[in-house]
């Protein structure tokens, strides 16, 4: 009884800032024209770089079909597809168990595969390729290390000279895919954590004195550009960013005990040990994965979507569009992913998404 | 006769504004109320914010549907959202009674146009435009000269020794508030201390005084109840303020600042930085505590303008002489 009411509540709220939105983007949409189709996708800013460049390229040769993109979060991007404002919700996150019971219409279909860097900024040693595992960044994190030099750090580098400096751990302040994946990284590897701390897209970050939050990926950078001895977790479309910043990237530890960073190798290893896991819903996490040279934070990148669209011309366009994003020949095409460093879905989950896509109605 | 229906709608229009108000009121209070009961007195001691485990299957507690381990305290957030105000009045007010006094009686008439002119558009500056010039500008400017010049000259006091880190947190926090209330009660002060009446000025003159002991002995007492109402405005904006702090503030969560350069968090910055994160818990019970903070807010509010208003007693506006 309860349930209904303040699920109705909650969706009214979040109708209203919707709402909101709506009014706002809609100044620079021009009024349909007989037989355009416009859709709107709003959520992940980690997507959103792949979604402005497809839409161009997919638009040129579907004419009568707009889309809409705009990076707002993946929370965000949850809440719109569910309550219809929004056909593509883009999230770094799936949705939850309580969440898809709560909303059975809703499909959650992996688009491409995405990938997490940790970066440091110590004066001198950003070019060093640092060794770091889910414990030692977890007890950094919830202030149990708190100097560069402490000796789970060291024990990880040996030979590299540490210096004797507070960390600034840096997390995110707004709701984010990649705060779902690191912190899930933590609580894979460390029992503690996911005891104390456990994972989501805004997690209570234990009280670390001088701990920063920052605002979006970009804010990410910034803040650990300016801020020696700092440490952060970002997304690997923003890499371009991180080397103009000039930080360094850290190795880390997979389950099988290896230190790695995440290439094009390393992240299709970890996404292939997973392929035959992931159910037909396809909500899985892809971190921490086993193997041997498996990355290990890496993660599908959802599109949110309705299976009960307004209009059948709606569902039709949304349909071949999002056929097209997963398709090898399409979106998932070499030339866009390199431009973001995602990788293309294996085969048999491209297959999976287009079991769901074919839903769409 | 023909009066009547003129009076009856100024009636109703004017009772709008009370009634927006206590719809408000009663829409958080409403919205809010299964937070209310799920976190009691708890949510104003507490100092851990926590959704809980949103990807865990949520339980009944304290009567209520919500996460496993939901807790929601925001003393932290009441603590920057007062500090950083008070900090930024500290700073904005003696500044913007200069500003006022200088273009109200130190500027020939020409100038002295323009440069109201200029207070007044400062006041209608976007305060995500001062918010980005924070980012930009200001937090690297705390992290290397205006931090360590604080440190050395006042580092004897406690609030402003020790580390200095990333430039973001209160003291950032508190510049790019106070210089977005300056213009605010310095365009309200100035425009009182121009509507002194001049024979005033001119019988203080009469009995000697100086250009300066007129300002500060016949003008000033004058617009003590304007220069309140001008804080209490300024205070309204830096306690409500939200977009500007959310980018210089460095969304400190569960702690205490230990110092002046510590990051904080504001009550409606964390607001805006937590509303897509809790939009997914299942339960809404994120999405109400939000709502709680809201109201909490709104009672603060209130609660500083009445103690501003007994702080000025009976005491005149210009206006009213």
């Amino acid at each position: 009884m309860f349930k209904k009411k303040s699920e109705h509540a909650v969706r009214s709220f979040a109708t209203a800032s919707v709402l909101l939105a709506a009014v706002a983007g809609s100044a620079g949409i021009t009024p349909a024209f007989a037989g355009t189709i416009n859709i709107m996708e709003t959520g992940s800013t980690l997507l959103y770089p792949l979604f402005n460049l497809w839409v161009p390229a997919y638009t040129r040769a579907h004419p009568r079909v707009r889309i809409n993109t705009e990076g707002t979060g993946s929370g965000t991007g949850i809440s719109e597809a569910i309550s219809g404002v929004a056909q593509i919700g883009a999230s770094d996150a799936y949705m939850s168990n309580t969440q898809v019971k709560q909303n059975p219409n809703i499909l959650n279909i992996p688009l491409a595969i995405s990938a997490q860097t940790v970066n440091y900024n110590i004066p001198g040693l950003n070019t060093v390729h640092l060794k770091l595992n889910g414990p030692v960044l977890a007890g950094i994190y919830d202030g149990h290390i708190r100097y560069w030099n402490a000796p789970a750090i060291s024990r990880l580098n040996p030979g590299v000279r540490l210096p004797h400096h507070r960390i600034t751990p840096i997390h995110r302040t707004d709701g984010s895919g990649d705060t779902f994946i690191f912190s899930q990284y933590l609580s894979f590897s460390t029992p503690y954590w996911n005891s104390h701390v456990a994972y989501g897209t805004t997690i209570s970050w234990p009280a670390v004195p001088g701990g920063l939050g920052a605002l979006g990926n970009p804010g990410m950078v910034q803040a650990a550009a300016q801020t020696p001895y700092s440490i952060a977790y970002i997304g690997v479309s923003f890499t371009k960013e991180v080397q103009r910043a000039h930080l360094g990237t850290a190795l880390l530890e997979n389950r099988a005990g290896r230190f790695l960073l995440p290439t094009k190798a390393t992240v299709e290893d970890a996404a292939n040990q997973l392929v035959n896991k992931t159910p037909v819903n396809e909500r899985i996490s892809l971190v921490f994965a086993p193997g041997a040279e498996s990355y290990p934070i890496i993660n599908y990148e959802y599109a949110i979507v309705n299976d009960h669209q307004a209009s059948m011309a709606t569902a039709n366009a949304l349909r071949k569009f999002l056929m097209w994003a997963v398709s090898l020949q399409g979106g998932n095409s070499r030339s866009f992913l390199r431009q973001v460093r995602f990788i293309a879905l294996p085969a048999r989950i491209s297959a999976l998404s287009r079991k769901q896509i074919a839903k769409i109605r | 006769m023909t009066l009547r229906p003129f009076r009856i709608a100024l009636v109703l229009i004017t009772s709008l504004i009370p009634l927006a108000l206590l719809a408000i009121l009663v829409f958080l209070g409403r919205y809010s109320w299964p937070a209310i009961t799920f976190n009691g007195w708890h949510f104003l001691w507490g100092h851990t914010w926590n959704l809980g485990n949103l990807y865990a299957d949520p339980i009944m507690q304290r009567g209520q549907l919500a996460p496993i381990g939901a807790n929601y305290g925001i003393l932290v957030f009441i603590v920057g959202t007062l500090l950083t105000s008070a900090i930024a009045l500290l700073i904005a007010i003696p500044v913007s009674l200069g500003v006022a006094i200088f273009l109200a009686e130190g500027l020939g008439s020409n100038l002295k146009i323009i440069l109201s002119f200029v207070v007044e558009l400062l006041a209608a500056v976007p305060s995500v435009v001062y918010g980005l010039w924070g980012y930009a500008v200001l937090t690297p400017l705390v992290a290397r000269v205006i931090g360590p010049g604080l440190r050395s000259t006042l580092g004897f006091l406690p609030f402003f020794s020790g580390p200095i880190g990333s430039g973001y947190g209160l003291l950032a926090a508190s510049i790019v508030l106070a210089l977005m209330v300056v213009p605010i009660i310095a365009a309200t002060v100035r425009d009182a201390l121009s509507q002194v009446p001049p024979e005033m000025k001119e019988a203080a003159y009469a009995l000697g005084a100086t250009h300066f002991e007129v300002v500060r002995r016949a003008m000033l007492p004058t617009v003590r109840g304007n220069i309140i109402g001008a804080c209490i405005l300024g205070l309204g904006r830096a306690l409500g303020e939200t977009m500007a702090v959310l980018m210089v503030s460095g969304g400190a969560l569960n702690y205490f600042p230990s110092n002046i350069y510590s990051p904080i968090t504001t009550m409606a910055s964390f607001i805006v930085s937590q509303l897509d994160s809790a939009m997914q818990d299942p339960t809404g019970m994120a999405v109400r505590s939000l709502a709680e903070i809201a109201l909490i807010l709104f009672i603060i509010a209130v609660i500083t303008n009445v103690i501003a208003r007994l702080l000025t007693g009976t005491s005149r506006n210009v206006s009213s002489v």
